[in-house]
């Protein structure tokens, strides 16, 4: 079922708008606490009234501005389930899941293979304060999927669970979004549950969709300098667009550049962290391209991950480089200083100012 | 915590609870020593008082929730500005003294207030009547549920009734099956306030609805005509444990009746 919503609203003085479409396929809205993703979904769902657009779900025009079309939530088939509160507190598990579908005379077969589908079976007579986390995040999902929504909007459902139950239940998500057809709506601001989840991802930021594309797309080809900065690139430099390459802190660099920028004009150049090569200095030999020569002045260890710091000591910016262990260890990164920092061409992004500037 | 703030905390609560205790204490030994409950208990017009006070305070209660109970969660859904301003009017008539209640309910009402003139007009006289009583004892322990059912209304979770309305549940429905069972804690204590200061209400009654027994006289009336009549306080005495043991029943009953309606949590 296809999702597709382009609308402006007002809450306050909160001003959102967006324009995204799912497909059959999982929809992350990623950005900041504030950026109006949750007002995003609520539109959706019918809980707050947009000022003017239109909002389709599954080919029915649940909200058209112009045509005078705005169905209640009850008339929108949309699966809504927010961190919390989840379960109506009153409630057992199975009343909370059938809530409201009385008169479905298929909904008990539905309902025992959901809870089949997402491990919560035998647990029907409790209380939501009798069951964990985990098991009422599963249960407001399978209350959310009883009803044969069309689409399914998830506001942060995990946010609240520990990380090892988070990695189970998305695992689960992804599983479930394999077995049905379903589009999903998912709302974070956790970076690698966007990347991990999402097929496409629509990055929010004061009530704009800054950027609405691919996931590989969004995390390797930021539209603008903000986006990049949301998406996680520790690397972000300005520079000038020099020949068929750009300059950055005075060194000249390779790098594919994106259309329309002029000679000479300012640019963006960003290179994620994990992205950047060191190699043992050479000291007869001269310097490849697109290398310099830096120092480390910081290191970091994360367990699996080191990230170094190194400062230039000719041309070139100051460097984030992301090693995991082992080619740390076996680089023997530790006990050496000077390094040839390799900046490869294929993984820098250039971005042109007017275009993060114009939106 | 330590030791000396602890024996502090005991001291003061001790001390709040003697004098709390000790009036109730020294009623009921002044009505064993002297006063003659028993005779009273036997009395028709003690009967006659009681049973107005009962019937006429769960009227004020019926009357309470039923209006309250929407007006309490409009005013906790609405973002206007005229409903904040009406939710802080609410307390006014819990800071108003009594007379001051009886005042303005007559001059409403009254056979010269500017209601009373026109109820008049058309046969209709309130004041000196049971329907006093009532409107009395309303205009001073409505507030009492109408505010404790606001409090549970505003901390109940509006996603809750979001999430409800996407589920395919009406607005009915989501008001019957999820709001009121989340604020029932709430409604069941105001209503109990409520009540007991309907129970309780002396100033408004005597000013708007007189002291008629049989007719507008209800317990507490009856208990300070006692005390101003020829029996002086040892009738007053034996009346007051009447009522005092008799809400205390009734108390006790309704906060059974609460804690179990309650227990979902």
């Amino acid at each position: 079922m296809t999702l597709r919503a382009r609308f402006e609203a007002r809450v306050g003085d909160f001003d959102l708008a967006v324009a995204l479409e799912a497909d059959d396929e999982l929809v992350v809205l990623y950005g900041r606490s504030g950026s109006g993703k949750s007002l995003t979904l609520r539109a959706i769902a019918g809980l707050l009234r947009p000022r003017g657009g239109r909002i389709e779900i599954g080919g029915r025009t649940v909200f058209d501005a112009e045509a005078g079309v705005d169905l209640p939530p009850q008339e929108r088939r949309s699966g809504y389930v927010v961190q919390e509160p989840t379960l109506f507190p009153h409630l057992d598990l199975r009343r909370n899941v059938l809530i409201g579908l009385e008169r479905d005379i298929d909904a008990p077969g539905r309902y025992e293979e959901l809870l089949r589908l997402l491990s919560i079976e035998g647990l029907d007579g409790r209380r939501p304060h009798q069951l964990s986390g985990g098991q009422q995040q599963r249960a407001a999902l399978a209350r959310a999927l009883v009803r044969h929504a069309d689409v399914l909007l998830l506001d942060e459902p995990f946010s609240a669970l520990d990380e090892a139950l988070r990695a189970d239940l998305r695992a689960e998500l992804l599983r479930l979004r394999r077995e049905m057809r379903l589009s999903i709506v998912f709302v974070t601001h956790d970076l690698r549950e966007a990347h991990l989840l999402g097929d496409r991802i629509a990055v929010l930021d004061e009530g704009r969709v800054l950027q609405f594309g691919p996931r590989d797309e969004v995390f390797r080809r930021p539209a603008s300098r903000l986006v990049a900065e949301l998406t996680g690139f520790s690397n972000i430099f300005e520079g000038e667009r020099r020949g068929d390459g750009v300059v950055v802190s005075g060194l000249p660099l390779r790098a594919a550049l994106p259309p329309d920028t002029a000679q000479a004009e300012a640019v963006d150049v960003a290179i994620r962290a994990e992205r950047v090569v060191l190699r043992r200095l050479d000291p007869e030999g001269s310097l490849p391209e697109n290398c310099f020569v830096a120092r480390v002045v910081d290191e970091l260890a994360f367990g699996n991950t080191h990230t170094l710091h190194l400062a230039p000591e000719g041309a070139g910016p100051p460097i984030a480089v992301e090693v995991a262990s082992r080619p740390y260890e076996i680089l023997g990164v530790a006990g050496r200083e000077r390094w040839v920092v390799e900046l490869p061409a294929d993984d820098l992004h250039v971005m042109s100012r007017a275009a993060g500037a114009g939106e | 915590m330590s030791r000396g703030v602890a024996i502090a905390l005991a001291v003061a609560a001790a001390l709040l609870a003697l004098l709390l205790l000790l009036p109730l204490g020294g009623l009921v030994w002044r009505a064993l020593s002297d006063g003659d409950v028993a005779a009273e208990l036997g009395s028709g017009a003690t009967w006659d008082a009681l049973r107005l006070s009962v019937v006429t305070a769960t009227i004020s209660l019926v009357i309470a929730v039923l209006l309250g109970t929407p007006l309490a969660w409009l005013l906790a859904r609405s973002r206007a500005r005229a409903a904040r301003l009406a939710a802080s009017l609410l307390d006014l008539p819990l800071v108003l003294p009594p007379t001051v209640a009886g005042i303005a309910l007559l001059s409403a009402f009254g056979r010269s207030g500017y209601l009373g003139e026109t109820l008049g007009g058309i046969g209709l006289s309130l004041s000196f009547t049971t329907a006093a009583v009532v409107l009395a004892q309303l205009f001073v322990s409505a507030p009492f549920y109408v505010r404790s059912a606001y409090a549970g209304f505003s901390g109940a979770d509006p996603r809750f009734e979001g999430v409800a309305y996407t589920l395919g549940l009406s607005r009915w429905r989501t008001f019957r099956s999820v709001t009121l069972p989340l604020v029932w804690p709430s409604l069941a204590g105001g209503a109990v306030l409520c009540w007991a200061r309907a129970l309780g209400e002396l100033g408004a009654t005597l000013l708007f609805a007189g002291s008629l027994p049989g007719k507008t006289q209800t317990m507490p009336l009856a208990i300070l005509a006692a005390f101003e009549s020829e029996s002086g306080i040892a009738g007053a005495v034996s009346l007051s444990v009447v009522l005092l043991g008799f809400a205390a029943l009734l108390l006790l009953a309704l906060h059974r009746v609460t804690a179990t309606a309650g227990a979902y949590r």
